[in-house]
């Protein structure tokens, strides 16, 4: 246990420092939520007055839903790096040392989450810039936290993803064809109250809903503790449930 | 050091990679282990190294069973793999800290390890500079030092010198050298190159699909050639002819078919030329080129593998999938583009045009009479080894590997790299002009009823295929941008 802790931050240390050392790589991926952000919350500026839309302000309303995406652009590129880790030979040899095998998916997974919840943040404080309200400090951290379970869940389908198809394309392609209708079956962009019937069913065994809920609740200040225990117990088992099947996959093909 | 028993793997698709292997290395040797693309060196390799699961038998590695003590054999050896597994992203230093926290050494021993093997492998002034910008022949020796951060008693080293430009190349033979003359460490060692093999090892096994045919020191291995061999090139059906009527000299030892050369051992290769000449012209056979060769590890080879050194089988089938895939394009190979010649040069046919077509980096350069020119001073070895005019494909796949190491280098180092390397391999024969050589196969083509013009459009998408394939890989990116630049 403590080798597998002690493995894990060694890798980790690795995979930071190569991201600190080209930060605009991980910058890029947050244009493409900015751009949603941006755009759709201006489109969608009027939906805010629909009669029973939940909150004032579209922005206000679509800012969890931006930061939830950035978690989804972010991380699907976890596999694609395994891939070409394994492509450059690093990960062999990784294979022939005594290294654990599970800290090598976990310090891949928790070092994407970690690079997510910095694009997560910047996106927080510009939207902030732009007029979107956040209600207190601690608000914006708890949601960071979901932030990081959902994204140690999806780096995990990537990296698991990654081993199953072994090859960048069908997963890059894989992982863009997930976001959207990801995004869509979840109250990111549009509230519950419209949603048709069969939607509503499908929201919720979507991870991505659960994590929007909670992210909402914390940044409207008026979270109730039902949502956040289910959003916190919800994402942990998902984030756990995929790091096990990466970690099965990547000890199955490698072996 | 290292013991298997009846060692074999089946791989799922049915073929037996590995086939009742029993071989037996010694505490501070050298061991040379060689064998055509898939013979199954590479899986015998990572089922030591336990990267892989035999199917059934047993191995020991460092006295350690690699099925059930993995953990203990890993420790015991380090392992260099035919691509370099140093990380480009990170500095020299930091890939040898990191590698020392792999084996679970504590701070200060990796320090005063990673200062000794910088110093040792001459690597220390670059050794804060990130490995993306060193050579391939510094990468080779930081993936080696790697290997041995832990001080392992037995190293594996997989076609260490493949792609090396031969400055490097004999670098590293002394490096491999004083490993096991100095520090006494056992290095179990593949390569292609059967000079590295007879230079380097103390002993050499030869494998053949999937087993041992041979093992023995090189001296033995090339005294139990005893004599010379000459090489006659015959055309066509004249070639089963000329064995039959050499089969009944009395002085004649052995007879061995390599593509189209006929080898012929005999105690005194000049002696034996007059005669042979004279009883084949006496029979109406006429002979386009021969040569006499000493004994060398080449004979030895082909007399236990029962095929030319550069007639491979496919690719070897290897796992975990990616050594597969690794291998099977990718951008991967450009890097080593040994393996390419063998792959490609016996399918693909003769083109100029597609090498022209498909030249970038130096090559793009070149106009076709230079290509031409070149080719030609160069056929002679190429054919020797590859089938029908395979040559220029061969070479355009070099071309097309070009980048990397390659792509900085003029067409003149080029030049002289490739003439200098083929020259070891190289039996000298006479009156083979690579020019002649050349239309003789035109001709061929056209009497199969080939439309040569076919062919060459066959060719070119051939030629192309790798190339698509490197297409999109981050090499390919990082190359445009460089290329680009210079254009601009």
């Amino acid at each position: 246990m403590v080798q597998l802790v002690s493995d894990t931050w060694y890798l980790f240390n690795k995979y930071l420092r190569i991201t600190l050392r080209m930060p605009m790589w991980a910058l890029f991926t947050i244009v493409q939520p900015l751009i949603w952000l941006l755009i759709f919350g201006q489109l969608f500026k009027n939906m805010a007055n629909l009669p029973g839309f939940p909150q004032g302000r579209y922005m206000d309303f679509f800012l969890p839903g931006a930061i939830i995406m950035t978690v989804l652009f972010g991380t699907s590129w976890s596999g694609v790096s395994l891939l070409r880790e394994i492509n450059f030979g690093t990960i062999e040899k990784m294979m022939v040392t005594p290294v654990s095998r599970v800290s090598i998916v976990m310090s891949r997974v928790i070092h994407t989450a970690v690079t997510v919840i910095v694009q997560c943040f910047i996106i927080m404080i510009i939207a902030i810039i732009f007029g979107a309200t956040v209600s207190g400090v601690k608000g914006a951290f708890l949601s960071l936290v979901i932030v990081f379970l959902l994204s140690l869940g999806f780096s995990g389908i990537s990296n698991g993803l990654a081993m199953w198809l072994k090859r960048e394309e069908p997963l890059v392609m894989l992982g863009n064809m997930m976001t959207l209708p990801l995004m869509f079956l979840s109250s990111a962009m549009v509230p519950k109250s419209f949603m048709p019937e069969w939607i509503k069913v499908i929201t919720k065994i979507n991870p991505i809903d659960y994590a929007v809920e909670a992210t909402r609740a914390f940044y409207s200040g008026g979270a109730s503790l039902h949502t956040i225990l289910v959003g916190f117990l919800f994402l942990s088992l998902f984030a756990v449930l995929s790091i096990s099947w990466a970690t099965e996959m990547f000890m199955n093909q490698s072996e | 050091m290292i013991k298997t028993e009846n060692l074999t793997k089946t791989f799922s698709s049915g073929t037996k990679a590995v086939d009742n292997l029993n071989i037996n290395v010694e505490d501070g040797e050298i061991f040379g282990f060689l064998g055509p693309n898939g013979a199954g060196k590479s899986t015998t390799i990572k089922i030591l190294t336990t990267l892989s699961r035999p199917t059934s038998g047993k191995a020991w590695v460092g006295g350690y069973n690699v099925q059930t003590e993995p953990v203990k054999v890993r420790c015991a050896i380090g392992y260099v793999a035919q691509e370099t597994g140093v990380d480009y992203f990170l500095s020299g230093r930091e890939n040898l800290v990191l590698q020392g926290r792999m084996y679970r050494m504590d701070g200060k021993t990796i320090n005063r390890r990673v200062d000794e093997l910088l110093e040792l492998f001459s690597i220390k002034d670059c050794a804060d500079q990130l490995v993306s910008t060193y050579s391939g022949g510094m990468r080779r020796k930081l993936d080696i030092a790697t290997a041995l951060i832990h001080n392992p008693r037995l190293i594996f080293l997989d076609e260490p010198t493949l792609g090396l430009d031969p400055h490097s190349r004999s670098q590293l033979w002394n490096y491999i050298r004083m490993l096991n003359g100095d520090l006494k460490v056992t290095i179990f060692l593949t390569t292609h190159y059967l000079d590295e093999a007879d230079k380097l090892s103390h002993r050499i096994g030869i494998l053949h699909k999937g087993s041992i045919k041979i093992i023995d020191t090189p001296d033995k291995l090339k005294d139990s050639i005893r004599g010379d061999s000459v090489n006659l090139e015959l055309k066509g059906s004249a070639k089963d002819k000329a064995i039959s009527i050499l089969k009944g000299n009395s002085k004649v030892k052995e007879i061995l078919l390599e593509n189209e050369h006929v080898r012929v051992y005999v105690n005194n290769g000049s002696e034996a030329v007059q005669w042979m000449i004279k009883l084949l012209n006496e029979n109406g056979i006429d002979v386009s080129s021969l040569s006499i060769s000493r004994p060398s590890l080449d004979d030895v080879y082909l007399k236990y593998s029962g095929a030319s050194f550069k007639e491979g089988d496919s690719e070897e089938g290897g796992e975990p999938w990616w050594a597969k895939w690794q291998k099977g394009g990718w951008g991967k190979n450009w890097k080593g583009g040994g393996d390419w010649k063998q792959e490609e040069g016996q399918e693909g046919g003769a083109g100029e045009t597609g090498g022209a077509d498909s030249g970038n980096g130096e090559w793009g350069k070149w106009s076709p009479e230079e290509m031409k020119e070149w080719l030609s001073q160069n056929k002679t070895v190429e054919n020797e080894t590859d089938d029908k005019g395979g040559s220029a494909v061969s070479a355009n796949k070099e071309a097309d590997s070009g980048n990397g190491e390659w792509g900085k280098w003029s067409p003149e180092e080029m030049k002289a790299w490739w003439s200098q390397n083929q020259k070891k391999e190289e039996e000298p024969s006479t009156e083979n002009n690579g020019e002649c050589k050349m239309e003789k196969d035109d001709k061929v083509t056209a009497e199969n009823d080939e439309n040569i013009k076919d062919k060459e459009t066959k060719d070119e998408e051939n030629s192309e295929e790798p190339w698509k394939k490197w297409q999109g890989t981050p090499e390919a990116a990082e190359w445009w941008a460089k290329s680009g630049k210079k254009e601009g």
